[in-house]
């Protein structure tokens, strides 16, 4: 096997810097700490700029009005994201959806719902999780029943990212015959919307409560079980590389106030004791980021072993953001345990991503099973 | 520098081979033949064992010796004595010194750490006195490999105790076979015993010897430790199976499930920890080697040393909860366990050896985080002061 190289093109080079540059200017802390407290949780502008710069077409192929662009180049925006704690629908409606409805192999609802996707005009999440696990339960609670050319949904899905704006939800449910995806519009009757007290104020979630709610079958029955774990696969390529770029982050701010900050006549930085918590927080952070770019380009290469290299890039990175954004508090002392400095926004990031598609101990069995399947 | 090709090289030392490597050939007759034909090493002049390749093609001509099996190539990366004396060494010191050890005829072993000066190694206090031509040494050095076996010692010895520790170091090339020199070897914590300590009673070192100017020592170390670590650096990369250093991928689920615990949650769990370790060490490693950014090259292969001591101590870790009352025993009856066990302990080899961890973490730290070293309260005390 040839390995293979995780090492950006000058294109891609110049889509990491274009982003960079765009965070900079509209997703710097202040612009985050406003969004944080705005019930929306997102800018309206911002998001039509993502639009423009083709950043919400970027997963949806060309045919649909995208740039049907690679997961290498997904990562590579994902990762200055998540430097930046960019508060938008990213993984929710440019991500997670475009990658069901493709999955779903169903042309219609693509050609209809993606370009509006593309050009910024259509919010769309995805609601699966019923509570226990974050995860797709195997046999959801949630059914959906015929009535008349159409179907009614009953049930409650929990963890909806971004719910409370999106214009539609695609939800997974039970039909008796097998597990399917169904588009509900936010407008459907029966259908409550309870925003969900979040410890990362930058990334929204929700509940819904479906009562007799009608929705349309997208694709087929039985599909819908192995498109949205395709869906989430893909898509957590997006969440890796965000969790390393906000590890990234966490380790340079930490790094550089121990560079500054003077203690006993000296830098915090001088003291081994912290020193060595720098260095073990890059340790962490580079490594994310390695497994980030690797998992990427196994998926644009079509790597036989790419799932078990997701898996046990999920597993590793969740652990490793959550461990920088910790270990930089403590580096901070007394400023990083005030709310006003931004150390704890990285760890409620980091927090949340280590659970929204499954907790770490979940990847790792994953991947161990995935392992024993091969050997 | 000859601007051959990297093929062309790599197609002339395969056609020199094919014409001329014979494995019943005399030893020091093949190596006479290596030298005269520029393959002793490779990158460097005709006069010193060379043709002045590239670093990179010498390495191909050592690819391809090894192919066939041959040996006698590689001086340039591989010799530390012979490297630091064409760097640093008299005219009269390379023509002297090079030759021979370029083609395998006198063999060198490493004097630098001592009991009292293992991470502080400028703390040293071997010392050496002039006395006429020579230079007298008096000291204790400590793990030395291949000691028994080498003419050289590289030796670093204090020769100024009024100036402060890095200042008072001279560097000599020490000749072994003399009386005064006892070396005894280290039984280690695995058993084995791969290292020598040295104990220099009175011995004598020609002032001929000398590297550098008397008290320049410290920097002809540092040269001769950085051809070390690209040479470590190149066995890292292109070793093949070194006693159970490299953790094989699959050896824990084959571990568990040979000792029937492979349905264990827990177990499942630490076995898909310690293999995301070596995984990701490994992604780091390859995305080190294709990035044209230098100093991401040089953060992430800085970062491999440290990333290597937790790959070898979790794993042993994980093998040992795996194995179970097992590890309690050793030998051959218990290969299993024996294995483990010895695992456990040399993973002690990469956390200690070259630099332990904590020592690698304060370069890291310094030199690739640029936080600001330790306050140096002694430097500028003259070495006999010192507190110690």
């Amino acid at each position: 096997m040839t390995p293979i190289s995780a090492v950006l093109t000058e294109q891609q080079s110049d889509l990491r810097d274009a982003v960079a540059n765009l965070m900079a200017k509209r997703s710097p802390e202040a612009a985050v700490r406003r969004l944080m407290s705005d019930e929306s949780g997102y800018d309206t502008a911002v998001w039509s700029e993502l639009a423009a710069m083709g950043l919400l077409g970027l997963t949806i192929p060309e045919e649909f009005g995208g740039a049907g662009a690679d997961a290498t180049e997904l990562a590579v925006v994902a990762e200055q994201m998540g430097r930046a704690l960019l508060c938008a629908p990213y993984l929710s409606t440019a991500v997670l959806t475009p990658y069901l409805l493709l999955a779903l192999g169903d042309p219609a609802e693509s050609a209809e719902t993606l370009p509006r996707i593309a050009v910024g005009e259509l919010l769309a999440t995805v609601a699966f999780a019923e509570g226990g696990s974050a995860r797709p339960p195997e046999h959801p609670t949630t059914s959906a029943t015929v009535d008349g050319d159409g179907w009614l949904l009953t049930g409650e899905k929990t963890y909806v990212l971004d719910a409370s704006i999106a214009d539609r939800f695609y939800v997974q449910a039970d039909c008796t015959s097998g597990v399917a995806i169904f588009a509900v519009e936010r407008t459907a009757p029966g259908l409550s919307i309870t925003p969900l007290t979040t410890v990362d104020p930058t990334r929204k979630q929700g509940r819904l409560t479906l009562a007799d709610t009608p929705g349309r079958l997208i694709g087929t029955i039985g599909v819908g079980g192995p498109a949205l774990e395709h869906a989430l696969d893909r898509a957590a390529v997006a969440l890796i590389a965000e969790q390393a770029g906000g590890a990234m982050h966490a380790m340079q701010m930490a790094t550089d106030y121990a560079r500054v900050r003077h203690q006993f006549g000296r830098a915090i930085g001088s003291f081994q004791a912290v020193k060595h918590m720098c260095v073990d927080m890059l340790l962490e952070a580079q490594s994310a980021l390695s497994a980030a770019r690797h998992v990427a380009a196994a998926f644009d290469a079509c790597e036989p072993d790419r799932l078990a290299d997701l898996a046990l890039a999920q597993g590793y990175c969740s652990d490793a953001f959550v461990f920088v954004a910790a270990t930089g508090i403590q580096v901070h002392g007394g400023i990083g345990f005030t709310w006003e400095h931004p150390a704890h926004l990285y760890l409620r990031r980091a927090r949340t991503d280590a659970q929204v598609f499954g907790d770490s101990n979940w990847h790792r069995e994953r991947y161990v099973r995935l392992r024993e399947e091969n050997s | 520098m000859t601007d051959a090709s990297d093929d062309d090289v790599r197609a002339e030392v395969r056609q020199w081979l094919a014409d001329n490597f014979d494995p019943t050939r005399d030893r020091g007759e093949w190596s006479r033949k290596v030298f005269d034909a520029g393959w002793s090493a490779p990158s460097w002049e005709p006069e010193w064992g060379g043709r002045g390749l590239s670093t990179a093609q010498s390495r191909i001509v050592a690819a391809e010796f090894g192919d066939v099996g041959a040996y006698g190539t590689g001086a340039d990366r591989a010799d530390m004595l012979a490297c630091t004396v064409r760097d640093l060494g008299t005219e009269e010191q390379k023509l002297r010194l090079i030759p021979p050890s370029v083609r395998g005829e006198t063999r060198w072993c490493l004097l630098y750490s001592e009991p009292g000066a293992g991470s502080d190694l400028a703390g040293l206090r071997t010392r050496a006195d002039r006395d006429g031509d020579d230079w007298i040494v008096n000291g204790q050095k400590v793990w030395t490999s291949f000691a028994k076996t080498a003419d050289y010692g590289l030796l670093v010895a204090r020769t100024n105790w009024d100036v402060p520790k890095h200042r008072g170091i001279s560097f000599f090339i020490f000749p072994m076979r003399q009386p005064g020199v006892e070396i005894r070897p280290i039984h280690q914590i695995t058993g084995e015993s791969e290292f020598n300590e040295v104990f220099i009673t009175d011995a004598r070192v020609p002032h001929a010897n000398l590297v550098g100017e008397p008290g320049g020592g410290w920097a002809v170390l540092q040269l001769a430790l950085a051809y070390e670590r690209r040479l470590m650096g190149d066995l890292a990369r292109t070793a093949k199976s070194t006693r159970d250093l490299k953790p094989d991928a699959d050896s824990l689920i084959g571990m568990a499930r040979a000792a029937g615990v492979l349905g264990n949650a827990h177990i499942r769990q630490e076995i898909a920890r310690a293999e995301s370790l070596a995984t990701v060490n490994r992604w780091n490693t390859q995305r080190a080697k294709t990035t044209t950014d230098p100093t991401e090259a040089a953060t992430l292969m800085a970062l491999g040393k440290i990333a290597m001591s937790r790959i070898l101590h979790e794993t042993a870790r994980i093998q040992t909860e795996v194995v179970g009352p097992e590890s309690m025993l050793t030998g051959s009856d218990n290969p299993v366990g024996d294995a483990v066990t010895f695992r456990t302990l040399n993973a002690y080899f990469t956390s200690i050896g070259g630099g332990t961890d904590q020592i690698q973490r304060n370069i890291v730290g310094e030199r690739i985080l640029g936080l600001p070293k330790e306050p140096e309260p002694h430097r500028e005390t003259a070495f006999r002061d010192l507190p110690h």
